[in-house]
Formats: C-alpha cells, sequence, structure tokens
C-alpha cells in the first residue's frame, strides 16, 4: 500500500516593523517593550489558517509556476494556527516541501485583508505532527520565560537573555546537527525509493 | 556551529541597525552550558559593512565608530568592514592601508575585468558581485577557482532577491546558479545584505534557498558557518601576521595566542591548535610540557590571558598555518 508521507513544518512569523498602531500590552508607561516580544507579537486579528494557506499558495505559484503549484497542491494544509503565538504547523508532502519552505522564505508580507509586513521562519521540520506539536509547546515556554527574564532586566533593548532562564529540556535535545539542521531525520521505516531528490 | 552574516549594511543615518540587529540575533534555544553554541535560530558574529565607491577616501580611519552608538544584542559578535565598488583601478598598497582599520576588506567588482582583477591579483577578503543585475559575462572555473586558492571566498547576498522585486529575484536566482556551478560549489559564502529587519531570515532558511538553488545542504551550511568563519579568521590573520605565515606569540607561560581583537574567540581554535602541535616538535618553548596541552586548557589559558589584555610580543616565534 502506498502511503504518502508528509513533512511538518513549523513555522514562526515575525514581524520586524514597530507596532504603528496602539494597542500595546499593559506595561508601565516609558517601559519599552524588548525586541524579543515585539517581533513575536501575536497576529493581526483577521490573519488565520486561511490566509496562511492562501499565502504559501500564491507564493508556490509566483516562485514555482504551475508546476511548482501542482507538486505542491494536492497534499498542502495548514494543520494548526495559534494567533496569539503567531506559531503554525503547515503539512506539505515529503517531496516537495522544500519549495513550500522557499514560498515561505521569499514571503515578505500577510496578504490582504491583513497586509502587515513579516518574516517566516521555519523552526522544525519533522515526519510526524506529534513532534512538530511538541516542539511549538517547548518554544512557547520558553518563550514566556524570555519575556519574563527580559521584563524583569531594566534594559529594554537588548532581549535580556539572563541566564536564569531555567531549561526544560536536557542538552540532549539538540535540534541542531549538521547534515539534518532543524530536520527530524527520517523514521527508519520511511527511508525507501526517494524520487526525486531535490537536496 | 555559530552562524555568520557578514554583510549588514552600514550608513550615517542608522535608525534602524539596532532594530536589524536584534533580530539576526534572535537567539530562542539557549542551551545551559555556556561552551555549546548558543543560537539555533540566530546568527552569533555579524560584520557592520561600509560601502565606498569610486576614489578612495584620504581619510583611513574606520568609519563604523567603535565603540557602536547602540546597544548592541549581548550574545552578538559585531565585526567591522569595508566594501569597496572597483569603478577606479586600485592598487594592493591602497587597499592594504585601507584595510587596516577594518577587520574584513571586500571588493564589489562592476566589470569582467574588475572581476578578473580582483580574483587574481587584490589582496581582499570577499569578492562580492551585485548578482541582482543581469551580467553579460559568464563565470569561469579558472578565475574562481584560482581566487579560492588564495583564499578569498564570494559572497552571494539573499536580501535584495527576496525583497519582492520579481526581476531582481531572477537574476540573482540565476547568477548564483552560475556562480555555483563554476566554483563547484567551494569558496561561496552567504550573507544578508539587509538593510532592515524586514529583510532577515533564519539561518536555515538561507541554507534552504541555497539548496534549492543548486548547492545542496550540506555546503549551504558550510557556507553559512563555516566558510564565513574561515573568512573572518584569514582576515585576522593578514592584518595580524607577517605575511599571514608567521605570528610572534605571546610566550612564557601563557602558550595562547594574543587577540587583539577580544570578540573573535573561539574561531584561531583550529589555527591555535595547529601551533600547538607544531610547538611541541619544534620544542622551543620552555612552557610546553611533554604532551600537548588539551583544549580546555588551551581555552582557559586564552580567557585568562585576554583578561590579562597581554600586548607585549614574546620570544617565541611560532610558524602560523599558511592561509587557505
Amino acid at each position: 500500500m502506498v502511503r504518502i508521507k508528509h513533512r511538518y513544518l513549523l513555522i514562526n512569523i515575525l514581524y520586524p516593523d514597530p507596532k504603528s498602531t496602539s494597542g500595546r500590552p499593559a506595561t508601565k508607561p516609558g517601559d519599552e517593550v524588548p525586541y524579543t516580544v515585539q517581533f513575536r507579537r501575536p497576529s493581526p486579528d483577521r490573519m488565520d489558517g486561511g490566509v496562511l494557506t492562501r499565502l504559501i499558495r500564491d507564493g508556490v505559484a509566483e516562485l514555482f509556476g504551475d508546476y511548482g503549484s501542482g507538486k505542491v497542491a494536492g497534499s498542502l494544509q495548514v494543520k494548526y494556527f495559534s494567533q496569539a503565538t503567531s506559531t503554525a504547523i503547515v503539512r506539505v508532502s515529503r517531496d516537495h516541501y522544500r519549495l513550500v519552505w522557499a514560498a515561505l522564505t521569499f514571503a515578505t508580507r500577510l496578504p490582504n485583508p491583513v497586509g502587515q509586513p513579516c518574516v517566516i521562519q521555519v523552526v522544525r521540520v519533522s515526519g510526524t505532527i506529534r513532534k512538530s506539536e511538541e516542539e511549538a509547546i517547548r518554544r512557547a515556554r520558553l518563550s514566556i520565560r524570555q519575556a519574563e527574564a527580559a521584563a524583569k532586566s531594566s534594559n529594554a533593548a537588548t532581549a535580556g537573555l539572563a541566564a536564569a532562564t531555567p531549561q526544560l529540556l536536557s542538552t540532549e535535545d539538540d535540534d541542531v546537527d549538521m547534515i539534518n539542521g532543524i530536520e527530524d531525520p527520517d523514521d527508519p521505516r520511511d527511508i525507501e525509493e526517494d524520487l526525486d531528490d531535490e537536496g | 556551529m555559530p552562524f555568520y552574516d557578514l554583510n549588514v549594511p552600514w550608513s550615517t543615518p542608522n535608525s534602524e541597525l539596532p532594530r536589524t540587529l536584534s533580530f539576526l540575533a534572535e537567539s530562542y534555544l539557549i542551551e545551559p552550558n555556556a561552551d555549546a553554541d548558543v543560537c539555533a535560530v540566530g546568527y552569533n558574529v555579524v560584520a557592520l559593512n561600509f560601502t565606498i565607491t569610486g576614489k578612495l577616501p584620504t581619510n583611513f580611519a574606520c568609519a563604523i565608530p567603535d565603540p557602536l552608538p547602540f546597544v548592541v544584542p549581548s550574545k552578538l559578535t559585531v565585526l567591522r568592514r569595508l566594501t569597496l565598488v572597483l569603478t577606479t583601478p586600485v592598487n594592493n598598497a591602497a587597499l592594504t592601508q585601507l584595510a587596516s582599520s577594518y577587520d574584513i576588506l571586500a571588493v564589489r567588482p562592476v566589470d569582467e575585468k574588475s572581476l578578473l582583477l580582483a580574483a587574481t591579483s587584490l589582496d581582499s577578503d570577499i569578492v562580492s558581485l551585485d548578482l541582482t543585475q543581469r551580467l553579460p559575462y559568464f563565470f569561469r572555473f579558472k578565475t574562481l577557482a584560482e581566487a579560492v586558492k588564495r583564499g578569498v571566498r564570494f559572497e552571494v547576498c539573499y536580501a535584495q532577491g527576496v525583497g519582492g522585486d520579481a526581476v531582481s529575484r531572477r537574476n540573482l536566482i540565476g547568477n548564483v546558479q552560475g556562480l555555483i556551478r563554476a566554483s563547484r560549489k567551494r569558496g561561496l559564502i552567504v550573507s544578508s545584505g539587509a538593510a532592515s529587519a524586514g529583510a532577515c531570515r533564519g539561518p536555515w532558511d538561507v541554507i534552504n534557498l541555497a539548496s534549492i538553488w543548486g548547492l545542496g545542504q550540506e555546503r549551504g551550511y558550510e557556507a553559512l558557518s563555516e566558510e564565513a568563519r574561515k573568512v573572518a579568521v584569514t582576515a585576522r590573520l593578514r592584518r595580524t601576521s607577517y605575511r599571514s605565515v608567521v605570528n610572534v606569540v605571546y610566550g612564557g607561560e601563557q602558550a595562547a595566542k594574543s587577540d587583539k581583537k577580544a570578540e573573535i574567540r573561539e574561531k584561531g581554535i583550529q589555527d591555535v591548535q595547529e601551533k600547538r602541535k607544531v610547538h611541541v616538535l619544534d620544542d622551543t618553548s620552555p612552557a610546553e610540557s611533554e604532551k600537548p596541552v588539551s583544549k580546555r586548557e588551551q581555552k582557559r589559558r586564552r580567557k585568562a590571558e585576554l583578561e590579562k589584555h597581554a600586548e607585549t610580543k614574546g620570544s617565541v616565534v611560532t610558524p602560523d598555518h599558511t592561509k587557505m
């Protein structure tokens, strides 16, 4: 039986520009929001999974044309989107995930109902959605602690990466190694015929 | 495994720059032990790039002030780089003089002749081309290979291509492919050239782009970390040692190499180790024990020595490992 293999990309949507409108989180007056928190602010209200899907499809169409669209369309789906953390999990077929990854990299602003400039960063690539979820949870926890640490330290400009930030996972979790980078290695059962190799 | 971004443009009204630097340094996962690499998701070393077009200025001081006029993210190391656009012919003497006040020197050729000049005779660390223009010439393997042998690396800037303009994107992809083919995937570095935070991309995203364009995941990773590290180290060797071959090391009980620039800490590890080995063979230093010094000891010594700000030259001359 031929099983379609997928890749789940965990992405962060970062907002590099300063917030033009008011509606800041409640802070003391005269207290500048540190950069870490600013970059990872919640998405605008109109943003949701559908907008993201549209962004990706348009991006792939623009970069890779009809050929790319056709390859990717069947399996592309936004599995999870969180407005509060500006995180999403996107499913793509295993053979073409780099196309979608490139389309995300080339995205400069969110499409029209939202229209904000953004930077999309892929943080994890894994073969199962479970691993992506776990990674998302871990990052959310870390970011809360980092934001707390940054708020505590009076220096608002730097991200306040104090050593006080406790680690939830030990060092055996290193998702960065030279060969795979942020991609999870393939399940040994999954390594079969690799039909087209883009790497 | 640090990531380098060797092209962050510097201009005098630099209101965007603190934000851009913070964005690049965004480190999300912090490993508990200090030795391991900090940023899983950001850059560790950044070079501020000041561009000069046309005639060389008479004043050879560094245009980028030291210390920087704004707050720099704590984990980020900042280098200073100069890019010279080769519209007029320059000679090596002027280049070396200009380069001595910066950490890295780059040249930007404008046509095939200046490319040949830059690759074969000019004494720069990086050759950076504007890849968003249609280039009327092809890249030749001989030129590029000769340059790489001399230690010059070719730079690809991704910011203009990512910016959204279709024409520059197409040109960038086409030129990068030509560059990759002609250089046989060696001797390339990738940097951002991002004028604002919105043009920056995470290192793994950049590596993915490079792999789509034909470089491959491994080589792409090298381009962003190893090759860029080599550029920074070679540049420093060119400036602080005699013809990049011989360097006088502070002798005595501190066997570590004296660093003028305290920022470039870990980069000389290989060099230092190599020197260590030759040291043992030469048997000139009284301080060396019978067995070669362990890495931990080297690191400790280097740290101690940095804190003492060792300046004077010692009595021991050790051969440097040759530039690549």
